[in-house]
This record gives C-alpha cells, structure tokens and sequence, in this order.
C-alpha cells in the first residue's frame, strides 16, 4: 500500500513539473501593460506624407523614439529590433512594423529618416513632426527628451528615454522594453504575440 | 494510444486546470494592475527648479492635481496627502523612496512663489512634496488630462472644475493605480496598503518570486 502513495506521489509531482514546464504561459522579457485603453493614435509625417498609428492595425508595431545623429543607443537598438525580425519566418516578420519618430525634426527631414531607417530593415518607418505635435507624442508615451548642447550650435545631442514600446494588433501598448533588451528576447516575444 | 498515457494525460490537464483555479480563487500572490505608462513632463516646481519625469524613475510617486485658489475640497486633497506622507512607515518600502507631486493646472496665477507660499501655508514638508506646473498650458493639459487622465476646466471666473483624484507611479514609470477622491472611506489607508503592495512585488521582480507575480498579473490577482 505504502509503495502505491509512494508511486502516485511521485506521478503527481513529476506530472506538475512536466506541466509547468509545457504549459506554464510564455514569461514575457518585456514589461506587460494592461491598459484598458487603445493607445494614444499619433499622425506625423514621413518621407510619402501622413502616417498614423492606427494605419498598422492588424499588426504589431513597435515604436522607438531617437534621432538620426544618436551617436550609439538608437542604432544598437534599431539594429537589435532588424535582427530579430530576421529571426523571424516571412510570415511573422511582415506582420511587424517598426516605426522611429524623430525627436529631432530641425535636422531629421522625412527623407533623410527614411534613408537612415532602411539601413536597419527594409521596412522600418521614419517619421517626425512639429515640437508641438511630438511634445504631446512623447509625452503620452512617457518618453522624455531635451536638447543637449553640443560644441556647436548644429551639434547638439538629445537625451530621451530609450525604451522600445510594442502596440498589439488591436491597437493597445501592450510591451515596454527597456534599453538594453537582447536580439532573442525581442524575437521571443514578439513572436509570441504573432501567434 | 496506450490507455495508460492517455490516463496520464488527463491527469496532467486536471493537475494544470486545477492548479490554475486554485492560484485565481486563493489569490496567494497581489498585484497592482500595469494600466499604462504614466505621461513624461518637465514641470517647474515651487522652488523654480525644473521637475522631469525623468528623475523620478525608481520611485514610487504619488500625484494630485490642483490650484492655489481651489476652495474647500482641495483642503482635504491635501489632507490625503499629508497623511499618507506621515503614515509612510506603515507601508513596508524598505530602501524604495516615495515622492509626492502635486501639479497645478493654473500655471497663469500659480506661479513657483505661489506655489512655495501655499506649500508653507498648508505645512507641506517639501523634502518629500513638490508642488509645480508648467507654463505650457496645452502641454498641461496633454500631461495631466490625456497622461493622468485628469479632468479639469478652466470655468473661467478664476475656478476650475475638475475631478479629484490621486494616481500612483511606480518606479518604471507606469501608473499601477487611481484614486477617485471619496468621501466615505480613506483614500490614504487604500494608498498604503497599495505601496505595501507594489513594494513587494519589487523586491520579487527577479528570478522565480518573478514568475510568480507576473502569474499574479496574468490572472488578474489585484489587490483591493
């Protein structure tokens, strides 16, 4: 009888072992927001005129804020965001979109941001507006930035806030990484989310 | 398929089904809800230094939005305030630091000496308290009405109307919770038991205590 408990303790926890192991849901690298609300709906210009948010519903976008001139955090994680969609299979990478708003218009044209993204994924997005328009922008996506002087008046740098954000396909911020986050975990999570 | 294995399936599926009812009914982990990045700003306080969302990042910051020139139930904002600020020592935080902000959606009369005045006159310790706004008043209204989602109107008799309210910041920036002011219970008791809350998960927001508290998250395990 003793050797029976014995045997069906042990089924009993290796069963759950095997279970959280199989079945236990995808641990997310990024933090996960619930909002209750769809995200804030943006429209800024691009190098073929108007894009907005919502342009992308059906798709996971994945929005950065930097500057052409970022001397080494915006290409690493521009860079970090192309290679995991290469990770990808068609199917899922096509379902991803990449939009970086420029928090530097006065140097950043439409142009010159869509030639700069490109290098990264071919189909990453640039895009810019007034100071107005992107103070209101970042602030609702809680990015903060300011201008930091250079040794000219052309050579200024810009601090902000370097998290990558992820709105689902319906429209609502669903992941903020933050700076720092690998090639595999963005892949990991992103194709978790295609599913 | 051999009837042991499918036997042991089931098992397994029961175990999981089981075990997952049990953690949403007993609820043994609590969470705040991650409802949404809270709004970036870069706001003059009461002292004319400048107050960004930037440098509150580790901090647990507790908000409120007002005017000087507020009559009656603004006092007892500030009374929620200060007695969250006494009780703090309830709430179990450990290292983590708390701020307290109030903003100010009447940047044309409340000007930093305004702010300062008031603050004295209220006996706020501005260690811990800041008051500020910003002159800017569309971006003003971006961040406390669309960011904090904070209704206020200026009537423009020299009142506002506006919906009292706190929101709780957590130190990654992201609103975990809202305080519709009420009358008839303490917001400051709901305010500290939720930083008690919030800290814990802190201190377990690494290896597996983490696996556990998103868990929390995902089976909506919130805490009242």
């Amino acid at each position: 009888m003793k050797l029976k408990i014995g045997i069906a303790i042990t089924i009993f926890f290796t069963g759950l072992a095997l279970g959280v192991y199989f079945f236990s849901p995808h641990t997310f690298h990024g933090t996960v927001i619930q909002s209750p609300n769809p995200s804030f709906d943006f429209t800024l210009t691009g190098a073929d005129g108007d894009v907005s948010l919502s342009d992308f519903r059906g798709k996971l976008v994945v929005i950065y804020f930097g500057y052409t001139f970022c001397p080494d955090i915006c290409p690493a994680t521009l860079a970090n965001v192309g290679q995991a969609l290469r990770r990808m299979n068609e199917n899922q990478s096509k379902n991803v979109q990449l939009i970086m708003i420029s928090l530097d218009p006065e140097r950043d044209t439409p142009k010159k941001l869509s030639e700069y993204v490109v290098h990264f994924y071919p189909s990453f997005i640039g895009i810019t507006g007034s100071n107005e328009k992107l103070a209101e922008v970042t602030s609702l996506y809680g990015i903060f930035y300011e201008k930091s002087a250079g040794s000219t008046t052309e050579n200024y740098t810009i601090d902000h806030t370097a998290t990558l954000l992820v709105i689902d396909r319906e429209g609502y911020l669903k992941l903020v990484f933050p700076f720092g986050v690998t090639v595999d975990e963005i892949a990991d999570d992103l194709k978790y989310m295609l599913r | 398929m051999n009837k042991y294995l499918l036997n042991g399936l089931y098992f397994l599926f029961a175990i999981i089904i089981i075990s997952a009812f049990a953690f949403k009914l007993f609820q043994p982990i609590k969470v705040l809800p991650r409802m949404q990045l809270a709004p970036a700003f870069n706001l003059t306080d009461q002292n004319d230094a400048r107050l960004t969302s930037e440098e509150l990042r580790g901090k647990f910051v507790l908000y409120n939005f007002t005017y000087v020139n507020c009559p009656a139930p603004c006092y007892n904002l500030n009374k929620t305030m200060q007695e969250v600020q006494t009780r703090l020592s309830e709430a179990e935080l450990g290292d983590i630091q708390v701020e307290f902000i109030t903003i100010s959606f009447d940047p044309d009369r409340d000007t930093s000496a305004v702010l300062r005045t008031y603050a004295d006159s209220i006996g706020a310790d501005t260690k811990q308290w800041s008051f500020a706004t910003n002159t800017n008043k569309a971006l003003l209204k971006t961040i406390i009405g669309s960011g904090f989602e904070t209704y206020y109107e200026d009537k423009g008799d020299g009142k506002f109307a506006f919906d009292p309210s706190f929101v709780l910041v957590d130190g990654w920036g992201i609103v975990r919770a809202e305080y519709r002011y009420q009358t008839e219970v303490s917001d400051a008791d709901r305010i500290i038991r939720h930083l008690s809350v919030l800290a814990e998960e802190v201190r377990n927001s690494t290896g597996t205590a983490k696996l556990a508290y998103e868990a929390a998250h995902l089976f909506l395990c919130y805490a009242p």
